[in-house]
C-alpha cells in the first residue's frame, strides 16, 4: 500500500537579523544551514495494517505524513501510495487518501457539519447511495445526530474531532493518516475514537497510520509500530516484540510504615536497584531477566514489615524513551 | 496619574518598531497625498478660488487633514475587543480605571504614530506639495492646542462606539459606520466650508468638526482671533460632555457585568 | 471546467444558506460598504457643486468612472476575497495544507471557500452609480453596448483580482504578504479619477505596471466623450485575460516554491 524507499527531506534555513536592515541585508548576503528532517527512511506499509508512527516532536513525523499526502515534495528518494507518486500526482492520491491534522480542522468553519459533507461529496465524486450508506454508518457509531446541523465553529473540541474523523473516511479512502486524533480529549471520546477506527479497518480494510502521544493510542490500534527520531528510523516492527526486547523491565513500589533506616538486603544488592524511597513507601528497579518478581518480593518482606505492593509494567512510553537513550 | 503616565509611556515603545506593516501604510499615505495633490489642482484648473480658498490654501488644508484625519481612531476597537473576549472581568479587577488605561494606551501609541508616520508625511508633503507653514506663530500654536483637543475628542468618542459591544454583537458595520461618519463631519476629506449650508449648519451641532476641521482651519487661518478661541471653546465642551456620557454609559455597563457575574 | 463550476455552485450555495440565517450581519456588512462609498461619492458631489467640470469632465462622467469602478471591485470582492486571507488563515496556520490534499485545483478550493457578502454594497452602489450616470451622458444605449459595458466591467473585477492573486503569491515565501497586497491595492485609488489629470509618469505606471487604468478609467472612455482612448479601452478584456495568465503563473511558482520548502 505504502512503499517509502531511501527517503529524505532537507530544509534549507535562511538565517535573517532582525528588523528592517536584517530584511534588507538578507538580500543579498544570505546565511543558510541544511537541515535533514528526513534522512534516507525505508519502510513498507502492507494495506490493511494500523500502524504507528511515533517520535518526539521535531523528529521528522508530520514531514515524512506531508511527502506521503503530496503536501510536500521529497529531495531524495521514492515514495509510492497505493501506486501513486503523491508529488507527482497529487490529485489522484488526494482521492486515496484521508487526513486529520490534530488541531487543524479540514471541515467548513461557518457551515453546518451536515453541508460540510455534502461538499465533501461533491469534492470527492462519492457515488450518492455509498454516501448516504456511509452516512448512516458514520452518524450511529460517532454519534454524530445532534451535532450535524451546528457549524465547525461552535463544536467542542471532542465533537469536532468526530467530525473530522467522520471526514477523514467519508470517500472511503485506502489510507488515512492521523495526526494526534485524541488529543486533549476525555476518555469517553478516547475510546469512542479508537473504536470507530479499529471499526473502519476491520470494515473496509483501510490502512491506517497513526502518530500520536498517547501510548494507549498505539497499544490499543497498531499491531507495528516505526520509532523515527532526527529523521531517522530507530525501530521498524512488532509492537509485542518491542514489549518481549524491553518489556524485561519491572518495578515495584513497597508500602511500609517507615523507611528511615532502610537498607537493600544483602541477597539482592547484585540485581536491584533503590529507585525511590519516600516517607513511606520504597520502590525497587529490577530486570526480570535477572530474578523474578515474587523472589524479590519475598526476600522484601522477610527482612521488613510491607504493608502492600504495586508491580508496575513497563509502559510503551519508558521503552520509546529508552530506545531515544539507549538505542535497540 | 503616574500609572497612567507608564503606561502612556511603556505603549510608544512598543510601537516604536518598523514592520512591513508600517512601510505599507506609509506607502499608502504617500500615494493618497499624490492624489490629494493632482485631484485638486484638476478642480483649480479652471478658477482661482473655490469658497474663499486658493489653490495653495486647498492643498494645504486637505493634505494637514489627512494626516490628522489618520489621528481619528481610538481605542475603542480594544474595548469592543475585551469585552467581547469575557478579558473585561480580569481588565476590571486590576489596579486602575480601565477607560483611563485604555486612553492612556492610545495616546500613547498615537505619540510614536506621530514621530514615525506624521512627521514624515509632513515633510514629504512641505517637500514636494509645497504646503505652506502656519498664518503665523499663534496660529501655529493654537493648532497643535487644538489638534490635540481633536485627537482627544476623537478618543472619548471611539470608546463611546467600542461600548456598544456590550448591547451588540455586530461592532464592526459599527465601526464602519463610524469611520464613514467621521470620516466625512471631521472635514478631514474636504473642508466643511465647502459643504451646502443645510449641510453645515446640521455639522454645528456635531462634535465632529472639532476633531479635524476646526485645528486645520486654525492652521491655515481661516478661523482665526475670536472664532479660534470659541472653536477651541467648543472642542472642550465636547470632550467633556461626551466623556460625561462615557462615564454615565459605562457605569450602566458595568452594572450588567456584575450581573453577568463575570 | 463543468465539473469545477458545478462544485463552484456547491460552494456558494451552502455559504449563501448561511447569509440567510445570519441575515442581520448581511444588512450591517452591506450597508458598511455601501455608507463608506458613498461618502466618497457625495465627496465628489460637494466638489462640483464648485467646479462645472473637472479637466474636462463632467460630474456623471466621473460617476460613470466611479460606478464601472465599484462593480468591478465587487466581483473581486465577492468571489475573489479569499485572495486577501492567505497569508494570515491558511499558511501560517498550516490550513494551506488542508487545500493540498483534496482532489482539487487548490486556488479553486482557495476562492470558493470564500463567499464575501459584504461586496453585495459596492455591487449595488456600483450600480446604482452607473444607472445614474449612464442617463446623463450624451451616449445612446443599445442593447450591444450595455453588453460590451458588462464585458469591460468583469474584466475589471479580473484586473483586480490577477493583481491580487500575483501579489498574494508572496505569501508562500513571506509567510504574509498581506502589507504588500494592501499597498498594491491602494494604487487602485489613483484609477477613481479620470487618468488626464496625473502627470505622465503616474499614467504609464497605472497604464503598464500596476494596470489599475483599465479596471474603469479606459474602459469608461468609451461611452463618454473622450476618444482618444478607444484601443487601450477595447483591448481592456486582453489585459485581463493576460494579467490573469501572469498572475497563475507565478501563483504555480509560489507553489511549488511552497511544496518543496514547507513550512
Amino acid at each position: 500500500m505504502i512503499e517509502v524507499k531511501d527517503l529524505s527531506k532537507d530544509y534549507i534555513i535562511l538565517k535573517r537579523k532582525p528588523g528592517l536592515s536584517g530584511a534588507i541585508r538578507s538580500l543579498f548576503i544570505r546565511e543558510k544551514e541544511i537541515k535533514q528532517a528526513v534522512d534516507h527512511i525505508s519502510f513498507e506499509i502492507k494495506p490493511g495494517e494500523v500502524v504507528g508512527y511515533i517520535g518526539p516532536n521535531g523528529a521528522g513525523k508530520s514531514t515524512t505524513i506531508k511527502m506521503l499526502c503530496g503536501i510536500l515534495t521529497p529531495s531524495h528518494g521514492e515514495i509510492r501510495v497505493n501506486g501513486v507518486v503523491p508529488y507527482q500526482n497529487r490529485k489522484q492520491n488526494a482521492i486515496n487518501i484521508g487526513a486529520v491534522y490534530g488541531q487543524r480542522t479540514q471541515l467548513f468553519w461557518d457551515i453546518p457539519v451536515r453541508e460540510s459533507y455534502e461538499l465533501l461529496r461533491h469534492i470527492y465524486e462519492i457515488p450518492k447511495n455509498d454516501f448516504e450508506a456511509r452516512m448512516k454508518h458514520f452518524t450511529e457509531y460517532l454519534n454524530l445526530g445532534p451535532i450535524l446541523d451546528i457549524p465547525v465553529r461552535q463544536l467542542s473540541l471532542g465533537q469536532k474531532m468526530r467530525c473530522e474523523l467522520a471526514a477523514s473516511f467519508l470517500h472511503n479512502p485506502a489510507v488515512v493518516f492521523l495526526d494526534e486524533p485524541t488529543i486533549g480529549l476525555d476518555v469517553a471520546v478516547k475510546e469512542n475514537i479508537r473504536k470507530f477506527i479499529r471499526e473502519m479497518n476491520h470494515l473496509y480494510g483501510t490502512t491506517v497510520i497513526l502518530t500520536t502521544h498517547d501510548m494507549e493510542d498505539i497499544e490499543q490500534l497498531c499491531q507495528r509500530i516505526i520509532i523515527i527520531d532526527n529523521g531517522s528510523i530507530l525501530y521498524d516492527g512488532d509492537l509485542v516484540a518491542v514489549k518481549e526486547r524491553f518489556g524485561h523491565q519491572r518495578t515495584i513500589h513497597f508500602e511500609m510504615p517507615q523507611t528511615d533506616h532502610f537498607k537493600l538486603p544483602a541477597s539482592l544488592e547484585s540485581t536491584v536497584d533503590v529507585a525511590e524511597i519516600t516517607e513511606s513507601r520504597v520502590s525497587l528497579l529490577f530486570s526480570s531477566r535477572d530474578i523474578k518478581g515474587a523472589e524479590v518480593i519475598a526476600i522484601m518482606m522477610a527482612e521488613y514489615e510491607v504493608n502492600d505492593l504495586t508491580i508496575k509494567d513497563t509502559s510503551i512510553e519508558t521503552i520509546v524513551k529508552e530506545i531515544y537513550e539507549r538505542g535497540i | 496619574m503616574r500609572k497612567y503616565i507608564a503606561i502612556f509611556k511603556s505603549q510608544i515603545q512598543i510601537t516604536f518598531a518598523y514592520s512591513a506593516w508600517f512601510w505599507a501604510s506609509m506607502i499608502s499615505a504617500v500615494f493618497q497625498l499624490i492624489i490629494l495633490f493632482y485631484f485638486w489642482h484638476a478642480v483649480y484648473q479652471n478658477s482661482d478660488t473655490i469658497g474663499n480658498m486658493n489653490i495653495k490654501q486647498m492643498i494645504t488644508y486637505v493634505m494637514i487633514a489627512t494626516i490628522l484625519g489618520k489621528f481619528m481612531n481610538g481605542a475603542g476597537s480594544q474595548l469592543a475587543g475585551d469585552i467581547r473576549t469575557g478579558q473585561i472581568a480580569t481588565e476590571l479587577m486590576r489596579p486602575y480605571n480601565l477607560l483611563h488605561k485604555l486612553m492612556a494606551m492610545d495616546l500613547g501609541g498615537k505619540t510614536s504614530d506621530f514621530i514615525q508616520s506624521a512627521v514624515p508625511l509632513l515633510v514629504v508633503a512641505g517637500l514636494f506639495f509645497s504646503i505652506t507653514l502656519p498664518e503665523s506663530l499663534t496660529a501655529g500654536i493654537l493648532f497643535v492646542v487644538s489638534s490635540i483637543l481633536g485627537i482627544l475628542l476623537a478618543g472619548v468618542f471611539d470608546l463611546i462606539i467600542g461600548l456598544l459591544a456590550f448591547w451588540t454583537i455586530n461592532t464592526w458595520g459599527l465601526r464602519i459606520l463610524r469611520n464613514a461618519i467621521v470620516l466625512f463631519f471631521s472635514g478631514s476629506l474636504i473642508p466643511i466650508s465647502l459643504f451646502p449650508p443645510s449641510m453645515q449648519l446640521i455639522s454645528q451641532y456635531l462634535p465632529f468638526q472639532s476633531m479635524v476641521y476646526v485645528p486645520v482651519s486654525i492652521y491655515t487661518g481661516a478661523i482665526s482671533g475670536q472664532d479660534a478661541w470659541m472653536a477651541m471653546g467648543a472642542q472642550l465642551f465636547w470632550i467633556v460632555f461626551i466623556y460625561a456620557v462615557l462615564r454615565a454609559s459605562w457605569s450602566q455597563a458595568l452594572r450588567k457585568v456584575t450581573i453577568f457575574g463575570g | 471546467m463543468v465539473r469545477y463550476m458545478k462544485l463552484y455552485w456547491h460552494f456558494f450555495a451552502a455559504q449563501v444558506k448561511v447569509m440567510t440565517e445570519y441575515w442581520v450581519d448581511f444588512i450591517i456588512g452591506f450597508m458598511s460598504v455601501f455608507f463608506i462609498q458613498f461618502t466618497s461619492v457625495y465627496f465628489i458631489k460637494v466638489v462640483f457643486d464648485h467646479i462645472d467640470v473637472l479637466n474636462g469632465w463632467t460630474f456623471y462622467e466621473i460617476l460613470f468612472i466611479y460606478g464601472i469602478a465599484s462593480t468591478g471591485r465587487s466581483i473581486h470582492q465577492i468571489f475573489f476575497d479569499n485572495l486577501w486571507l492567505v497569508g494570515r488563515d491558511y499558511i501560517r496556520t498550516g490550513n494551506f495544507d488542508r487545500l493540498l490534499i483534496r482532489p482539487l485545483n487548490p486556488l479553486f478550493h482557495l476562492i470558493a471557500d470564500k463567499v464575501q457578502q459584504d461586496g453585495v454594497g459596492n455591487l449595488v452602489l456600483g450600480t446604482i452609480l452607473l444607472g445614474i450616470s449612464m442617463n446623463h451622458l450624451a451616449f445612446d444605449w443599445g442593447f450591444w453596448d450595455i453588453v460590451l459595458l458588462i464585458v469591460m466591467v468583469i474584466s475589471s473585477g479580473l484586473i483586480y483580482s490577477g493583481i491580487n492573486l500575483f501579489f498574494v503569491t508572496f505569501s508562500f515565501w513571506m509567510v504574509d504578504s498581506f502589507p504588500l497586497m494592501q499597498t498594491a491595492f491602494n494604487v487602485s485609488q489613483f484609477a477613481r479619477y479620470p487618468l488626464t489629470i496625473y502627470s505622465k509618469p503616474i499614467r504609464i505606471i497605472l497604464t503598464w505596471v500596476v494596470p489599475y487604468g483599465f479596471t474603469s478609467f479606459y474602459p469608461a472612455t468609451l461611452f463618454t466623450g473622450h476618444k482618444n482612448y478607444t484601443t487601450l479601452a477595447l483591448i481592456t478584456p486582453a489585459v485581463a485575460a493576460i494579467i490573469c495568465v501572469i498572475a497563475y503563473g507565478f501563483w504555480i511558482i509560489g507553489l511549488r516554491a511552497y511544496t518543496s520548502t514547507g513550512n
